[in-house]
């Protein structure tokens, strides 16, 4: 698992929206560690604390193996990048003007939005089709979209609205 | 605007930890408030070239942030002490809700809450998505790479390991080609 998350930290550009898709897919379709809905439960308790979402990591380190398993899922999601972004400033300043860096910002641009949707709609699709999640989603991304709210409220609603629609 | 970057290890420390222990709802208008408004470490400009860098770099990029302006201002201690206060509060809070939470899973109403939080959470990254996109539009081939990467990953559940490197490669031609 160590491993498998230390791979993870490198290919995340863009942060965990681009790797969520994989992450699902290992902890819960190839190594079932996870159910889909625990999966998402996970996401929520990790979107809904503060700090950066990456602390899904060590909930599922947390499950699988207690408190060792949350420091070194925690421990192989974050620190291979930050070792990476360590040695990345110099280089990045010194190929600053070169094309190849621009070609690389403009390729690796709709590559992570790619990402980032596919995360979206796996989320909010933890079982077969459910109407009533897609509108929470819907209603989110519109909010996020058309207003500056903070997006915490959004959780609140959606807490909200799940409390009342999803309880049968 | 007059900046002072952090004098201390201990100020850098406390600096970064207001940030994790607050940020409730998304790292990055904290991280802006702290270092820019209240403690005027750096400026706006340097603030938005600092987290476009980071952006760029895989991993969370607020985390990134804390190794990148750690190592400026105290080198390889600044970068470890940054990250570290960064994720402490954090961490911790995380644990002790889903401790707080194992409990009172049981029970179908908050069972419902939790599922509708994370529905709601999945909506902020379709809306990031499309944010993302509108500078893109008016680019046939960067729409041809979104879909095709939301089909493969999205609906196919196909591994990040290969659809990534293929399209990356797809990607980096035809922006060498000017259609990116």
């Amino acid at each position: 698992m160590a491993l498998y998350f230390c791979l993870l930290s490198l290919v995340a550009v863009g942060g965990l929206p681009s790797v969520m898709p994989e992450m699902q897919r290992y902890v819960v379709d190839v190594k079932g560690w996870v159910t889909a809905e625990e999966f998402m439960q996970m996401f929520a308790v990790g979107q809904a604390a503060p700090g950066p979402n990456f602390l899904i990591a060590s909930l599922i380190g947390w499950k699988i193996a207690g408190l060792p398993g949350a420091f070194v899922a925690f421990g192989a999601m974050t620190i291979p990048a930050a070792v990476l972004a360590w040695y990345a400033v110099g280089l990045w300043d010194r190929f600053k003007e070169s094309p190849w860096r621009k070609a690389i910002q403009r390729a690796i641009a709709p590559v992570v939005v790619g990402m980032i949707l596919a995360s979206g709609y796996i989320l909010a699709t933890p079982g077969d089709p459910d109407w009533r999640l897609w509108l929470i989603a819907a209603m989110s991304a519109c909010g996020m979209l058309f207003t500056k709210w903070n997006p915490l409220w959004f959780l609140v609603a959606g807490g909200t609205i799940g409390g009342f629609l999803l309880r049968a | 605007m007059e900046v002072t970057p952090p004098r201390s290890l201990t100020e850098l420390f406390l600096g970064f930890f207001s940030i994790g222990a607050r940020s409730f709802g998304g790292v990055m208008p904290w991280a802006h408030r702290v270092m820019v408004e209240e403690r005027r470490w750096m400026t706006p400009a340097d603030f938005t070239e600092t987290i476009g860098l980071c952006q760029f770099l895989p991993g969370p990029n607020i985390g990134n942030a804390s190794v990148v302006l750690g190592k400026r201002w105290f080198g390889l201690a600044g970068s470890v002490v940054a990250f570290l206060g960064l994720f402490g509060a954090p961490f911790v809070w995380v644990l002790a809700l889903a401790i707080l939470y194992a409990d009172i899973a049981t029970s179908p109403f908050v069972r419902s809450i939790v599922i509708g939080v994370g529905a709601a959470g999945a909506g902020l990254f379709i809306g990031t998505a499309i944010k993302l996109a509108r500078a893109l539009v008016d680019k046939p081939a960067a729409l041809a790479i979104i879909a095709a990467c939301f089909l493969a990953i999205g609906i196919g559940r196909l591994s990040l390991f290969v659809v990534l490197p293929a399209l990356l490669v797809a990607a980096l031609l035809l922006a060498r080609k000017d259609l990116l």
